[in-house]
């Protein structure tokens, strides 16, 4: 079929017995390898993240062999950029030259909204996907919640695995692998100064414990000690969903690029109400400066105040509203497990610099420099490259 | 200047009315009025909280006047305890709440009624110009005021009515009046209850508990924003935490999702909605429950999560709207609720403050969260007097200076 019939004179270094040796091991892992494609999938509450890996060691013998639906499915995700009239391939998050398995072939990143599932389903019926026979690896709550539909639109068996083992898995893997040389970590730099807040890279290495706090829909919060040891410490339902319900029910606005382009304009404090409104200065006391809020949206029960703000101003304090909330659960959470880096993955991130940078103002400051917010440059993917390395799990030569 | 002359203050206190204390032999009873005399402020006697949203005024209406007092005791003093005493509103928007009137009380030697009153602190102004019009200053009572309204309207209070404030922590305040209304409320509905059943609307039931042995305590104020505090002893408390995600929260978005213009309005429509339609939950995404972690499908995975669909957003009403709102901000101060009661190592939570006035919604919502997810090991509590504990607070602070 299509496995790799791969020269191994290029290892043929060294004796006839090194040589077997390779070449046993090179046939075992070949046929622990699973058939491509190969996918992960991540199908959350609001997207489904995809990720696959293109092979660029395809040898001339494999391409002939290769059936045409593979051959199909891999120009098509290939040579796009968009994918109907919601799927993006985020060209560069692109991990370029991995080697996976055995395999040299680069990692696409692709996403689009899991309300479009089922014609994404009706494709893979239409590309005959089921004939490869390959494992569809598949982590999130859709991957429960659609497997029938996969099972009986698309003759397609799920494998499903949880998402939170997928989400650190894949996390961790992909800051090993780093991001085409470069860091796949970093923080802010003087998060609270507009003119000198500067984007600073930094490795995970020695990452335990860590808390990872992965803002999608809603807020999943883990206390992770190794790669196989973390809780899921608690949650909020305040969260990605939240900020994109709220703002379109506020300003008319439809999508998320939408709402965070209103919020860049606005300004929150005409919407919320701070210490400095209720008590004319800081409440100094508990230490808390004049300019926090007391309230969130606490200014909209008058009349007059709602009459004379802006769209943009509600989007902005929908934002800030759900980032501190978030950032406060966040600390206390820290706190309590006694945990200084916390780590801050998932789709609410994206394109998202503005959150990224209160809930890097918010660790620092009220936790007086003791807790350190850290990002990632592929937020939202890891869940799905988690569920790409379930499928790739091969089994180690003694 | 007091309202009544000392000499007849004697010839009154050994009238007959009996000092706080118990029974006594007259000598002694007068030796002791008069020493609580003398350091006790004339009135009238007030205690104020002025907060983000709400002024809240507690008003000591002595009954144990005798005649001669009555005759001695100033006009603006008379007419002031008349217009507060005879009116359950005042102007467009201050409000009695007879049914929360403390009587019998005796505090500081004075037998009395104990009345709560209550405006938008936007009125604030208003009020300034009363007690100038009606020359509070020239009654020299001390004002003992608490909640950052304190700071915000002190100089105002000195311009506009020439009146010096006492101005006294809200959080010292509110623990105070928490601990001394909960030990004198001794007729009618205990102070302080739960509910037992909360998520079964047929057997769902107010009991009455009592508060004795209350330390450690949880205390959670949710006014326009959450204070949450960790209540040791009397006079060892910290603020563990809070949240700006209070009860202006849930007025202010409910006014902009849905029209309404008060608090009463938006519980009205919230009790009418239905927070499913809006709110995406773990079923919504998962098909049904997220086993591996223990959440129930019927849990909400993201607030508001479906009003991203245009048309999810035409099919709901505003009173669903009013609901999720109301549910989103109740779960997710009981969410941090349970995080502070668990990492404070503290059972009880005591949640005051107005967001919970005739919201038995939200009470309801607070002790099945607390309950469930804690697995019985949390109980919520609840007391009568709800918002008025800080502006009790400043009162104590008038008549026992700590």
């Amino acid at each position: 079929m299509h496995y790799l019939h791969r020269g191994d004179d290029a290892e043929c270094n060294g004796s006839p017995a090194k040589r077997c040796r390779l070449r046993r091991r090179t046939e075992s892992v070949r046929r622990s390898r699973p058939p491509f494609p190969w996918f992960g999938m991540d199908i959350g509450g609001t997207l489904v993240k995809l990720v696959y890996f293109e092979p660029v060691d395809i040898t001339a013998e494999e391409e002939q062999e290769e059936v045409e639906n593979l051959k199909s499915i891999r120009r098509y995700l290939t040579s796009n950029v968009a994918y109907g009239k919601t799927g993006v391939r985020d060209v560069h998050l692109e991990l370029r030259n991995l080697t996976m398995c055995g395999r040299t072939g680069n990692l696409h990143f692709i996403r689009f909204p899991t309300q479009a599932m089922p014609r994404f389903i009706q494709m893979g019926r239409d590309k005959n996907f089921s004939s490869l026979h390959t494992t569809l690896c598949a982590t999130g709550g859709g991957a429960y919640k659609f497997e029938n539909d996969f099972r009986s639109m698309a003759d397609l068996e799920l494998l499903k695995l949880d998402e939170l083992d997928c989400l650190i898995r894949g996390l961790l893997y992909v800051d090993r692998v780093s991001f085409n040389g470069h860091p796949e970590c970093y923080y802010f730099q003087n998060p609270a100064d507009t003119e000198s807040c500067v984007k600073k890279p930094c490795t995970l290495e020695d990452p335990f414990p860590m808390l990872l706090v992965n803002i999608g829909s809603g807020v999943s919060i883990l206390a992770v000690y190794s790669e196989n040891d973390y809780k899921r410490v608690t949650g909020t339902s305040l969260g990605g969903g939240t900020f994109l319900g709220l703002c379109c029910l506020l300003t008319g606005c439809e999508t998320f690029e939408e709402a965070l382009e209103m919020a860049s304009k606005g300004d929150s404090t005409n919407v919320d109400k701070l210490v400095k409104d209720i008590y004319g200065g800081d409440y100094e006391r508990f230490g808390l400066q004049g300019s926090a809020v007391a309230s969130s949206f606490g200014h909209m029960m008058s009349q007059d105040k709602r009459d004379s703000i802006s769209k943009e101003d509600l989007a902005r304090a929908t934002l800030v509203t759900i980032t501190n909330n978030i950032g406060s659960i966040a600390r206390m959470c820290a706190v309590n497990e006694k945990i200084e880096r916390v780590v801050f993955v998932g789709n609410f991130l994206r394109i998202n610099t503005v959150s990224m940078k209160l809930l890097a103002y918010a660790m620092d400051f009220w936790s007086k420099g003791q807790l350190r917010a850290l990002f990632l440059e592929h937020e939202g993917y890891f869940g799905a490259v988690g569920a790409l390395m379930e499928l790739l799990k091969t089994t180690e030569d003694p | 200047m007091y309202g009544r002359s000392e000499p007849d203050g004697e010839a009154a206190a050994a009238g007959g009315r009996a000092p706080s204390d118990g029974r006594t032999s007259n000598s002694t009873a007068r030796r002791r009025s008069d020493s609580v005399k003398k350091t006790r402020p004339p009135f009238p006697w007030f205690g104020m909280d002025i907060g983000g949203t709400l002024v809240k005024l507690v008003y000591f209406e002595p009954k144990d006047i005798t005649a001669e007092e009555e005759q001695e005791e100033v006009e603006n003093l008379k007419s002031i305890r008349r217009y507060l005493t005879s009116n359950t509103a005042y102007g467009t928007t201050g409000i009695r709440d007879v049914h929360l009137e403390l009587q019998d009380l005796t505090l500081c030697g004075r037998t009395g009624t104990l009345h709560f009153i209550r405006f938008p602190t936007h009125d604030l102004p208003a009020f300034l110009q009363m007690g100038r019009s009606k020359h509070f200053s020239s009654l020299h009572t001390t004002l003992c005021a608490t909640g950052g309204g304190a700071y915000k309207f002190e100089s105002d209070f000195r311009t506009m009515a020439d009146l010096q404030l006492h101005k006294l922590d809200e959080l010292d305040c509110l623990i105070r009046g928490v601990l001394y209304i909960d030990s004198v409320v001794s007729r009618g509905p205990s102070e302080c209850y739960y509910f037992e059943n909360p998520t079964d609307p047929d057997r769902c039931v107010q009991r009455p508990y009592t508060l004795e042995n209350p330390y450690p305590l949880l205390l959670v104020n949710i006014g326009s924003g959450v204070s949450i505090l960790a209540v040791y002893s009397e006079n060892n408390y910290k603020r563990v935490t809070g949240t700006s995600l209070g009860g202006g929260t849930f007025l202010g978005l409910c006014c902009l999702l849905t029209g309404c213009s008060t608090f009463e309005e938006a519980l009205e429509m919230a009790s009418q909605g239905e927070s499913t339609r809006v709110d995406k939950l773990v079923r919504d995404i998962y098909g049904g429950d997220y086993e591996r972690f223990g959440l129930p499908g019927w849990a909400v995975a993201s607030s508001f999560g479906n009003m991203m669909s245009k048309e999810k957003r035409e099919s709901v009403s505003k009173a669903d709207l009013a609901r999720a709102t109301l549910v989103t901000i109740t779960n997710n101060i009981g969410s941090i609720t349970r995080m502070c009661a668990l990492n404070e190592n503290i059972e009880r939570v005591v949640f005051v403050g107005n967001f919970l006035r005739v919201n038995t919604l939200s009470m309801k919502l607070l002790a099945y969260a607390m309950d469930y997810w804690s697995k019985g090991q949390l109980k919520a509590l609840f007391l009568q007097h709800e918002g008025y504990f800080g502006a009790v607070g400043a009162l104590l602070e008038l008549l026992h200076p700590s």
